[in-house]
């Protein structure tokens, strides 16, 4: 398992008052962030851009030393044992950076063994395995400049596993990639967690991804923890309301006026949002029976009328705007 | 695992090399060679007229300008192209997105920079020897070759030049800058440690500070193993105060280096 306990880091930068003076500021990238992880789980870390996100996956990876706080690796102090931890972990980001362009995929993957200490039969074969897993192996001997973006994010996961690590982390794994290589890849790092048991961190910019893969959510707002727990911990608790769609045939500004008003009778807290098609009913009280009440009372068509789910996306939406605020 | 890094190092860089660089870049690494050889030719036959103020001698242990020069110029061509690709390896790995990756591996960084020195020794030595080679056509003559001190000398120069490399190193990556860095060192390193001309022309304080500089005493002890004029007992001073130079520079450089890698990954975060 993966402890953090209160784990920051500042920065101090110069900044220039005039040609000839400047003057130090600190700046808290990251202040008393806490988390768990456990084998065979996917947590999610989320936050919008310069949350501390990289930087905290910078610092859990012993590239960056934390200012304040600590972390272990099922009990190891990464902080005082940094070259115990390496072995048990490995990063994958995402773009196309971490590897070699000139090398070819094998001999990337050949070069990574060298540096973590593998045996070379060992690594022969776990070279093998990997691009193999990733769809690789036909194409292993060409160098990663001629790859395709998606092959160099495949390659980009079988390097994050050549220390077959117990810990991953994964910063913006499919940023830039088609939905056919996302979806790939998705399958692949639900496959390290579940069948390799493998503990990974997710972090990503696509919410619908985390949602997809994630079994617990952090969420990141300037380097603080804004809020923690599952999918549905995390929109219940952003969602009290109950939510309904709802249209009409011929539906127009008047129809949206009556409605308004009749919720306003029915809920005093209840509101209206515009949709794509129809409206948006948010109220604490039942809303199927009344919306389809309101219908046949004014003589109306139904078109729509479903109730909506809170997605993921709506809650982080939400929780990051207010948090601005 | 020292020893798997290393020789790791050095194919991973043979490779890479070997895809990234044309021949033309070795060429014009030779040109530098040829280019030294003949300026001083030129100034020393047609501007002096071939004519030495009388102290040359005393200074440089040898009436011979053009082999002073010939063999100054190959040992600044060899500190040249070892500082150069050394110390700009982490900074290499910075700018082409593989230095997080690398630091994320559990490995030491001497046998990292060793491999990469041990390539690059090789290389330059084949560079050199077609130097030696066009130098011969400027007037290269061998007086007094020692094969004994030669080996010490190398040793000893390549030791000093990695003791460089590392603390040049440690600013390319703190100041992310290759250019103007490795540029002002080897002005300065032209200038001072006698490659042209000897160091005692120079102003005393300029003196001292060409001192501190291991490539002065690396050119004297090659110099001497190959046309020599040096003293057995100074030659041994000044092998012994290489050493310890070196080791200095090599002693400070893994530390700073440690330093400036976690500063450019701090920088990396903006």
């Amino acid at each position: 398992m993966i402890s953090v306990t209160n784990l920051s880091k500042t920065y101090e930068v110069k900044r220039r008052d005039n040609f000839w003076t400047f003057h130090k500021e600190k700046i808290h990238a990251v202040k008393n962030v806490s988390m768990r992880i456990e084998k065979g789980e996917i947590i999610g870390l989320l936050g919008i851009n310069g949350a501390g996100k990289t930087t905290t996956i910078k610092m859990l990876t012993t590239l960056l030393e934390p200012t304040a706080g600590s972390y272990s690796f099922d009990g190891i102090d990464a902080v005082e044992y940094p070259q115990k931890v390496k072995k048990e972990i490995n990063m994958i980001a995402g773009g196309e950076r971490m590897l070699y362009w000139r090398l070819s995929a094998y001999e990337n993957l050949w070069y990574y063994g060298q540096l973590y200490g593998i045996q070379n039969t060992v690594l022969k074969e776990r070279i093998q395995s990997l691009l193999q897993m990733v769809g690789l192996w036909e194409k292993a001997n060409l160098p990663v400049e001629s790859y395709s973006k998606g092959m160099k994010q495949r390659l980009q996961i079988a390097r994050g596993l050549i220390n077959n690590p117990n810990y991953v982390f994964m910063d913006e794994p499919t940023i830039g990639l088609d939905a056919v290589i996302t979806s790939e890849l998705h399958q692949q790092v639900k496959e390290l967690a579940r069948k390799q048991e493998k503990g990974i961190l997710l972090t990503s910019h696509y919410l619908a991804e985390v949602e997809e893969l994630c079994d617990y959510i952090y969420l990141l707002s300037n380097g603080e923890m804004l809020i923690e727990g599952t999918k549905k911990e995390l929109t219940d608790y952003v969602f009290t309301r109950k939510q309904c769609a709802f249209s009409v045939k011929g539906m127009d500004k008047q129809v949206e006026e009556k409605l308004f008003a009749a919720l306003r009778e029915y809920d005093t807290e209840g509101e209206i949002s515009e949709m794509d098609k129809g409206v948006l009913v948010t109220s604490e009280r039942e809303l199927t029976a009344f919306l389809a009440d309101f219908a046949l009372r004014e003589g109306y068509v139904i078109q729509e009328l479903y109730q909506k789910e809170p997605s993921l996306e709506d809650a982080i939406m939400k929780l990051s705007k207010e948090a601005k605020q | 695992m020292g020893a798997k890094v290393f020789f790791a190092t050095v194919w991973k860089e043979f490779r890479v090399r070997l895809h990234a660089y044309p021949i033309s870049f070795m060429v014009s690494c030779l040109t530098t060679g040829i280019y030294t050889n003949l300026g001083a030719w030129l100034m020393y036959h047609c501007f002096f007229e071939g004519r030495l103020s009388s102290d040359f001698s005393l200074y440089a242990g040898t009436g011979d300008y053009m082999s002073y020069v010939i063999v100054g110029s190959c040992t600044y061509l060899f500190v040249v192209r070892t500082c150069l690709n050394v110390s700009r390896t982490l900074v290499t790995e910075l700018r082409e997105g593989t230095l997080d990756s690398l630091m994320l591996a559990p490995f030491h960084r001497s046998a990292y920079f060793l491999g990469n020195m041990a390539l690059q020794t090789v290389t330059t030595s084949l560079e050199l020897l077609i130097s030696v080679l066009i130098g011969l056509f400027f007037g290269l003559q061998i007086y007094h070759f020692s094969p004994g001190k030669f080996i010490i000398a190398v040793i000893l120069s390549l030791y000093g030049f990695f003791g460089i490399s590392m603390m040049l190193g440690c600013l390319m990556l703190y100041t992310r800058n290759t250019y103007i860095t490795q540029n002002t060192l080897f002005s300065l390193i032209f200038l001072l440690c006698g490659i042209t001309f000897p160091k005692e022309y120079l102003p005393k304080a300029l003196q001292y500070i060409g001192a501190l500089l291991p490539v002065t005493d690396a050119v004297d002890l090659l110099r001497t193993s190959l046309l020599g004029g040096m003293t057995a007992e100074d030659w041994s001073a000044t092998a012994m105060r290489l050493f310890v130079l070196s080791s200095i520079y090599i002693l400070m450089g893994f530390p700073l280096m440690e330093k400036a890698e976690r500063i450019a990954l701090e920088k990396m975060e903006g």
